[in-house]
């Protein structure tokens, strides 16, 4: 990365540009924009970046007032639609060289006012106005003077974005959608969810939320409650027996078949239908949803919400075909020369060892994992849950497999798990309504040795841990207690660590697909295609067992490029697609800010079905939460939108 | 609004406010009396927060937080005046005064324009600010309203009044940055004028009132508008003697300053050409004297010749309880005569009995604002966007901003149906059979009250008992519903704690109105509907004094008070072959148009030209008015003071605004004159009058409600029907003269589905014949797919259409064909 020359990102100040020792200042921008040519400024909510002291920093302000003010000013207050038009034009004659010194002073007065705006976009695209007249103001001078004429960047490019919405995998926009419901417009506000993420339904229910980490409110107060503001609309639309709107565009010959009918699926069969391609989907499964269906229980995710959302994408005219696994009934080979084009979304259904002594012994009462327990169940199959189970994991399957096997019968439901409570990848909320519903924890226990009698497991053996230095991943990693084993009866024993994804079908031909050592695919610069020219993927097959959420982000992609790739001929990323990377890479969440406002509200909960009664069923649990509730919690929203532009230069 | 109901605690300015915990810094303060300035707020719709001339200073917080929606918390303390506030106003105002026209002179909003009042309470002198000037055209292609986009501020006080008050959804913002302006979608526009009355600035304007008056010039008399049973309470505005708009005060009113196209437009035809304003003799004009004495011996000779039972009068919403009370005095008492009616016949009447036998009612049970606070919501046969747009704001408050349960059955797709949870869109003749099985749906899934039941129904078992006998199956295919769908709407009613029963014209009106009203008050006592103060049932009126004409007694079979009358007399049907036959001889009309309102409009019309005398007192001139032997001007609501009853049964006083034009006079003063000239007594006073018709409310008590066992009707199989009922843009028979009307609906139409259209080879505009067991009609051919295929629908505002002439009497939907004209 070249050395920044000038910068106020963040509010520190770094100036390079007399010489001398350079004083470091670090960002994760890339070095270059596409095939364009370098990036040499970065003008955003945060400040200026400068890495080549030729950039025309007046101009590009001047470019960028431009931009927020015709593209992206909602004029939905008065200092932002108007604030902003006075800035730009400001900005406009300074440039044409007919600017005056007090035009400086406005734009500063200005940049004040703008902070009571009524969300951040104008607000923050104030902030390099500022830092430009305060650091650059002989440039601007220069302008004023007729010492200098104006020298634009080779290009511009420029995006929107906020904290949560960059911090979700889907890049949903978030705040466009909070404003919708706020403004009691739920039809709109699924309508903006689904131009990135067609299962809403799922993942206002399922998402683990990552965009509620890097919400602003937190930092006033408690973060919104943004999963469950997204399933609001989807429960609207569902419980009024709307039909969606989308259509899809007029019908382009292109084939194309995705195999697995998953998050990932569903999301790249959606958009590419929308497009006008011909798709089909293939699953190994009896119904769509993939590890979201058989993997989470119902009374997380009723199954016939999913079948709704699968539904909704067959409806756009994408055929589904079920009970057909990818290198069991069909191979790539043959797909590839049926189709213009395959998606490989296969997620990952292969549990991983637990890696105690005896597990590959085929014993009675000792489950092949806790994805496969899940799916057994889920699918009605003819398993028995026996009295006393022992779950060994701590994320959401574990938890998931240890509040089923209470609904399946089972007397005692016990999860181990080699840390502490603090540490579980489980969601706590989750982890609370087991403990509600009667599971019993084990912590600091590891698993050791599998108890049988005549084959049949009867207990596992356990050594107590304690916990140590933490780790490269900041916990504490657990230590063993010599000599501190005991044995938990039990009749069943379901691991789940984790699952890995299963690509034998990659092995059947020569096809040039990369395996990460994970055992995970292949793609490129974010592009979603293999090496292999026309096969795609993404979600867990791809990045390894992660989030449905991710799996969508990945769906969306690939079908924008599958697009580019049946339309064009070309595999490439566009500008929204590559700003939204690099906007990503360069973070637009900063957990240490001073928001300043007044805060102290709640955020708002949905009701619940509380009690133990619940493992009577699997009926869902968390309830739709009323709208006026919804508009309440939508109020909180302080919309932190802000605009990043960079300026490329040759 | 919190949930919350706990209290908290904080200073404003240094004073100690308490307030319910959900209420936002500017509600905390107006407690107080601490005035903080606002330019975008408005309380009936949810916050904005896009003027940012409401910021105050937070302890605690670095930055000024817009009061407007920030909500109070615990503790907080609140400065509302500072310098740093003041300047930050006073710059927010000045850029709102960037570019802004200076037209203030000739600008419609001049003198009451809350951008000029906050521009000098905020002492805003100067203009800092430059920028280019977006010069946005004027958008004149609206109907009715203008849009100077010059003007507008962007508070979107238009847009929310219009998506969360009136559910129109018809303005968006479009643009971005400076460029932004609202903007509409046309083909959702109801024409309310909501966003007219809303906009603080001159932006949206009304474009029938554009340089009539200077605000500060027009004298404001608070009334009720008559065009509907919902009865808004308004202001009549008005300049030399003419009412030239017509307004209403957000807060202090039922309707919470809400109007809908007949309240803000409607008020045309007060000022038009067709206005009568001398009495006629055979068309000439003649002197009050001259008219009023022709028409007393001309009464008396029919009386003296062949007995009271050769006259009959035809009364009308249209008139106050005064004048109704009168009106049938005067046929009862001084012409002997019990041939009286009215076209509350038709409708309002038959439903009214059937209330009042089982429920007790003579009008809705709980005031429109339970609509409002009910938990679910279930509209029958109405569309109340037409019919009574106030309920409709009420279903609009319950069901987007209380979460009510909104359940809707009606034939057609109207806009409610668009809004609900479940839609029923059923076949009419099917309705006793619906309602019935939601009732017993409820019943079956343990939702009923039973205690509640047998306390106060009477005849429990008996109802229950019936109920039992209904086959949901049977009833969801009679009715072409869903199964699923239709123990979904049950249990949306039957889980909820308080629930809405709203019905109207195409229950009212129809063959089996008598039974459909009895499904519906059955299911009312199932569902909860008469329990607890949320809710209730609302029965929905056409005309505006229904309710009042109904009290006063104007029919045979009731006396004033609803008190049953044994004397022999002839209905609407009776009087209509009493003229026949030649048996009745003289008829006088009291704001009534048989011609255009009745079913068998043609016989009437044969009918009306047997008569020896047809007396018509109206307030504009029409087909019958041209028929009459002697034509009494009379006044309009707003031309004359008296009572009217809403639909709630709120007893209204009408004042008067503005004289009638040129001779026309209060109805009440032609009839009492007529009544001393006819009887030898001097008629009771206004006032005395004013008591007479003032309603008996009854309590219910223990067992007094009933449930009803109605004939389980089903549909007509033919495979075109008409259903006749109203237009949104019209009311009765008057806004067909209002200019604003006219321009949004000019002439009568059938709606027709698409499939219906293709198969009949119409296109959209064509002319339809429409023939049906008693006649045929031709309109306008409108093609919609908010009529099922299969049905055709018609409103009866319009001599043009005249659609009556092919409805038999006591019916609304017929078999018909149509074909092309």
């Amino acid at each position: 990365m070249a050395d920044v020359v000038f910068s106020s990102w963040g509010g520190k100040v770094v100036d390079n540009r007399q010489g001398g020792e350079p004083q470091p200042a670090v960002f994760k921008l890339p070095e270059n924009y596409l095939g364009e040519g370098r990036i040499s400024a970065f003008m955003g909510w945060d400040g200026i970046i400068l890495y080549d002291r030729e950039v025309d920093v007046v101009a590009m302000a001047a470019e960028y007032m431009k931009r927020v003010q015709e593209k992206y000013c909602c004029a939905k207050c008065t200092p932002g639609k108007r604030g902003t038009r006075v800035m730009m034009d400001t900005l406009a004659r300074i440039v044409a060289g007919q600017g005056k010194e007090r035009d400086l002073d406005t734009l500063t007065d200005l940049a004040d006012l703008l902070e009571n705006c009524k969300c951040t976009l104008c607000m923050t695209a104030a902030r390099p106005i500022l830092d430009s007249v305060k650091y650059f103001r002989s440039d601007y001078l220069a302008f004023m003077r007729g010492e200098r004429t104006i020298r634009p960047a080779k290009g511009y490019h420029d995006k929107v974005t906020a904290p949560c919405t960059d911090r979700c995998p889907a890049h949903i926009d978030i705040p466009a959608y909070i404003e919708e419901i706020k403004e009691y417009r739920f039809d709109e506000a699924l309508g903006t969810i689904r131009r990135n993420m067609p299962i809403p339904a799922v993942c206002g229910r399922v998402c683990p939320h990552p965009c509620e980490k890097s919400c602003r409110r937190a930092l006033v107060d408690e973060p919104i409650s943004i999963m469950v503001l997204k399933r609001v609309p989807a429960d609207h639309e569902w419980m009024h027996h709307q039909q969606p709107p989308m259509q899809p565009k007029a019908p382009t010959g292109k084939k194309i078949m995705v195999v697995g009918a998953g998050p990932a699926g569903l999301t790249c069969a959606f958009y590419l239908a929308l497009e006008g391609h011909q798709v089909k989907i293939i699953d190994m499964l009896s119904e769509p949803g993939g590890t979201v269906a058989v993997g989470i229980p119902d009374y997380r995710m009723p199954r016939q919400l999913l079948q709704r959302e699968a539904d909704i994408v067959a409806a756009l005219g994408v055929e589904i075909e079920y009970g057909v696994k990818l290198g069991r009934d069909v191979t790539l080979a043959q797909l590839k020369e049926q189709y213009d084009a395959v998606f490989l979304g296969t997620g990952a259904f292969k549990s991983k060892p637990m890696g105690v002594e005896g597990e590959d012994q085929g014993y009675e009462g000792f489950s092949t994992g806790g994805i496969h327990y899940l799916r057994a169940v889920a699918l009605g199959e003819p398993i028995e849950t026996p009295k006393r189970v022992i779950v060994v994991g701590g994320g959401n399957t574990a938890i998931d497999c240890v509040r089923v096997a209470l609904r399946e019968g089972a007397e005692e439901s016990i999860l181990l798990y080699r840390r502490t409570r603090k540490e579980m990848p489980a969601e706590p909320y989750e982890v609370d309504d087991a403990e509600e519903e009667g599971v019993k924890f084990m912590f600091l226990a590891l698993p050791t040795k599998l108890i049988t009698e005549n084959n049949k497991i009867v207990g596992v053996e356990v050594l107590k841990m304690e916990l140590g230095e933490p780790d490269a991943s900041g916990r504490r990693s657990p230590q063993p207690i010599p000599g501190s084993e005991y044995i938990i009866p039990c009749d069943l024993v379901i691991p789940a660590i984790g699952q890995d994804p299963d690509l034998d079908y990659l092995d059947q031909g020569d096809y040039g697909i990369k395996k990460t050592r994970w055992n995970s695919i292949v793609t490129n610069g974010g592009t979603m295609m293999t090496d292999n020219a026309g096969v795609f993927a993404g979600g867990d097959c791809e990045y390894g067992a992660m989030t449905v959420v991710v799996a969508v982000g990945h769906g969306r992609r690939a079908a924008r490029t599958i697009h580019r790739y049946l339309t064009e001929g070309r595999v490439y990323l566009d500008e929204a697609d590559a700003m939204e990377d690099i906007i990503n890479g360069l973070g637009a969440f900063d957990k240490t800010e001073n928001v300043g406002i007044a805060g102290g509200l709640h955020r708002e909960h949905q009701p619940k079905i509380q009690g133990a009664e619940r493992t009577q069923n699997y009926e869902e649990i968390e309830l739709a939460m009323p709208e006026s509730q919804a508009v309440r919690e939508a109020e909180r929203c302080l919309r932190c939108y802000r605009v990043g532009m960079l300026a490329v230069n040759g | 609004m919190s949930q919350s109901h706990a209290l908290i605690n904080l200073k404003i300015d240094g004073r100690d406010v308490q307030i319910a915990a959900g209420a936002t810094i500017l509600e905390a303060a107006e407690t107080v009396g601490i005035k903080i300035p606002t330019l975008c707020y408005l309380k009936k719709i949810s916050p904005t927060g896009a003027c940012r001339v409401c910021v105050v200073e937070v302890a605690g917080a670095d930055k000024p937080m817009t009061a407007c929606n920030t909500r109070a918390v615990d503790g907080m303390a609140v400065t509302t005046q500072s310098e740093k506030l003041g300047a930050i106003r006073r710059q927010v105002v000045e850029l709102l005064l960037v570019n802004h026209p200076l037209d203030c002179p000739v600008c419609d909003a001049g003198g009451e324009c809350d951008l000029q009042d906050v521009c000098y309470g905020q002492d805003v002198t100067t203009q800092p600010f430059a920028a280019e000037d977006v010069n946005a055209p004027t958008i004149d292609h609206w109907p009715l309203i203008q849009q100077v986009p010059n003007r507008c501020i962007l508070c979107e006080k238009c847009v929310k009044v219009c998506h969360e008050v009136i559910g129109a959804d018809s303005l968006f913002l479009n643009e971005k940055g400076d460029k932004a302006f609202i903007d509409k979608d046309l083909a959702k526009c109801e024409f309310c004028g909501n966003c007219v009355q809303v906009c603080p600035t001159g932006t949206m304007i009304s474009k029938p009132f554009k340089f009539k008056a200077r605000p500060w010039e027009l004298r404001k008399t608070p009334s009720v508008c008559t065009l509907c049973s919902a009865q808004c309470q308004v202001s009549f505005e008005s300049k030399h003697g003419k009412v030239l708009r017509v307004t209403s005060e957000d807060g202090v009113t039922v309707n919470d300053g809400t109007l809908c196209v007949g309240g803000f437009f409607g008020h045309g035809y007060l000022n038009s050409e067709q206005r009568l304003t001398t009495p006629l003799i055979n068309g000439q004009p003649v002197s009050w004297d001259t008219a009023l004495g022709k028409v007393s011996s001309e009464l008396a000779r029919v009386r003296d010749a062949n007995g009271g039972q050769a006259v009959a009068g035809l009364a009308s919403g249209r008139l106050t309880n005064e004048e109704n009370y009168l009106f049938q005095k005067l046929f009862r008492i001084a012409l002997g005569s019990n041939n009286l009616d009215s076209p509350a016949r038709f409708g309002l009447l038959r439903t009214i009995k059937v209330l009042r036998s089982q429920l007790g009612l003579t009008s809705s049970s709980r005031p429109l604002a339970s609509i409002g606070n009910a938990e679910a919501v279930l509209v029958f046969g109405c569309d109340p966007t037409s019919e009574a747009p106030a309920v409709d704001w009420q279903v609009q408050l319950a069901h987007r901003k209380h979460d009510a349960r909104l359940v809707v059955a009606d034939p057609r797709r109207i806009k409610l149906a668009g809004q609900a949870e479940v839609f029923l869109q059923y076949r009419p003749g099917s309705e006793p059979q619906l309602a019935g099985a939601l009732a017993k749906l409820i019943v079956t899934r343990g939702q009923a009250d039973s205690a509640w039941l047998s306390q106060y129904v009477g005849n429990q078992s008996e109802l229950l008992a019936y109920l039992d006998g209904i086959d949901v199956a049977a009833a969801c295919t009679a009715s072409g519903i869903d199964q699923a769908l239709l123990e979904e709407a049950a249990d949306h009613l039957g889980t909820a704690k308080s629930v809405a029963v709203i019905f109207g014209r195409a229950v009212t009106h129809a063959a089996n109105a008598e039974e459909s009203v009895a499904a519906l008050a059955n299911l009312a006592l199932i569902s909860g509907a008469l329990q607890g103060d949320c809710g209730g049932v609302f029965p929905v009126a056409d005309q505006g004094n229904t309710f009042g004409l109904l009290a006063a007694g104007v029919c045979p079979e009731l006396l004033p008070g609803f008190q049953a009358n044994a004397a022999a007399g002839a209905d609407a049907n009776g009087i209509l072959a009493g003229i026949e036959k030649g048996e009745i001889k003289a008829l006088y009309l009291a704001g009534c148009n048989p011609l255009v309102e009745f079913p068998v409009s043609g016989r009437w019309k044969a009918a009306l030209a047997k008569l020896e005398l047809l007396v018509v007192q109206d307030v504009l001139a029409s087909e019958v008015t041209a028929m009459a032997g002697v034509v009494l001007p009379g006044a309009a609501g707003s031309e004359k003071s008296g009572s009217v009853i809403s639909l709630d049964g709120r007893v209204n006083p009408l004042r008067k605004a503005v004289d009638a034009p040129g001779e026309a006079r209060p109805d009440l003063a032609i009839l009492a004159e007529l009544f001393t000239a006819l009887s030898g007594k001097p008629a009771p006073s206004e006032a005395t009058l004013r008591q007479l018709t003032e309603p008996q409310p009854l309590a219910p008590g223990s067992g007094s409600l009933k449930g009803a066992i109605p004939a389980l009707t089903t549909p007509a199989t033919a495979e075109l029907q008409l259903l006749v009922g109203k237009c949104p843009f019209h009311f009765g028979t008057v806004t067909t003269c209002s200019p604003a009307n006219l321009e949004l609906a000019p002439t009568g139409a059938v709606l027709i589905n698409p499939a219906d259209a293709k198969r009949l080879g119409v296109a959209e505009g064509d002319q339809l014949k429409v023939t049906g067991p008693v006649g045929s009609a031709s309109g306008k051919a409108m093609i919609t797919a908010k009529v099922p295929a299969g049905l055709l629908t018609a409103a009866d505002h319009f001599a043009d259409l005249n659609i009556q002439q092919i409805m038999p009497a006591g019916a609304n939907c017929i078999a018909v064909t149509a074909v092309k004209a």
